[in-house]
């Protein structure tokens, strides 16, 4: 199931490597933000519905940091993180903003919240990796970090050598 | 994410591709809806076959696209979600408020 395309050589982050990006808050970089994340967890060894769901939390990380994070202030950066450690993936997306009360987040599966046109990234975000974490760094912004664990046929295929790039798609 | 719209009778049908994520399809989305109520359509089928996935933003404006539809005495219902889609509905419990169908016969004489 993996993808081969040697004339395409891929980005492979590799176990205790670790990829660091840098970006201005601009809604216009999510997508570039979803698509190393997606591609670098399918080239891990995650199927291609894993490696979707690690796309779309990592979005919502972006999102959340650039949006209110930063508040869209493009002179603010968010950094990005990926590596694999141990059995996970982990992803960590850091904000410069005065942080915001993650706990208090409401449930979006309320009746009352039903109808509500936003407040759903944090679920999102929870439902698609297997741990969130938030972490406030004083003066600094908010760190969210989301874990994923390879799962068992994954880590089996991770010694492979086969280049893999990301498979981009339309839309 | 591209919009496509095609009139039956007194329902319009939009067949939406892509993806309604934040920034982009979002926006095509709202204005395509927008552009029908505007013009005093009152029967809506969005038909989300093609769309691959959406994020918080997307889900977001299908619900707001809802309840614009709802307040102007319209009513818009959702064709065929695929995949992803059909995850994000019943993960976020909004196949719960919006009537969907499988079969566009079925869909456009249901208003």
């Amino acid at each position: 199931m993996r993808l081969h395309e040697p004339d395409r050589p891929g980005i492979r982050l590799g176990v205790g490597r670790q990829i660091k990006l840098r970006l201005e808050s601009r809604i216009g970089y999510v997508d570039l933000v979803h698509e190393l994340a997606e591609g670098l967890a399918r080239r891990a060894g995650f199927s291609k519905s894993s490696a979707l769901n690690i796309g779309l939390a990592v979005r919502e990380a972006a999102i959340n940091a650039i949006k209110h994070g930063n508040g869209m202030d493009v002179k603010k950066p968010i950094e990005v993180s990926f590596e694999e450690r141990g059995d996970l993936f982990r992803i960590r997306v850091r904000d410069r903003g005065p942080g915001f009360d993650w706990a208090q987040t409401a449930n979006p599966l309320d009746r009352e919240n039903i109808y509500r046109t936003s407040g759903r990234g944090i679920f999102f975000m929870k439902h698609f990796v297997d741990r969130v974490a938030f972490q406030r760094r004083p003066g600094k912004g908010t760190e969210v970090i989301l874990e994923k664990r390879f799962e068992q046929a994954a880590r089996a295929g991770r010694s492979g050598d086969a280049v893999r790039s990301i498979k981009r798609r339309k839309g | 994410m591209k919009a496509n719209t095609r009139h039956h009778g007194k329902v319009t049908v939009v067949d939406l591709s892509g993806k309604i994520t934040i920034g982009e399809g979002d926006i095509k989305l709202k204005q395509a809806v927008n552009a029908l109520l505007d013009e005093g359509r009152k029967n809506i089928i969005l038909n989300l076959g093609g769309v691959s996935y959406m994020d918080s933003a997307g889900i977001g404006e299908l619900v707001a696209c809802f309840k614009r539809a709802r307040d102007k005495e319209a009513s818009l219902k959702l064709l065929n979600p695929n995949g992803k889609v059909q995850d994000l509905l019943i993960l976020t419990k909004l196949q719960e408020i919006f009537d969907i169908y499988r079969d566009e016969r079925e869909a456009l004489a249901s208003f």
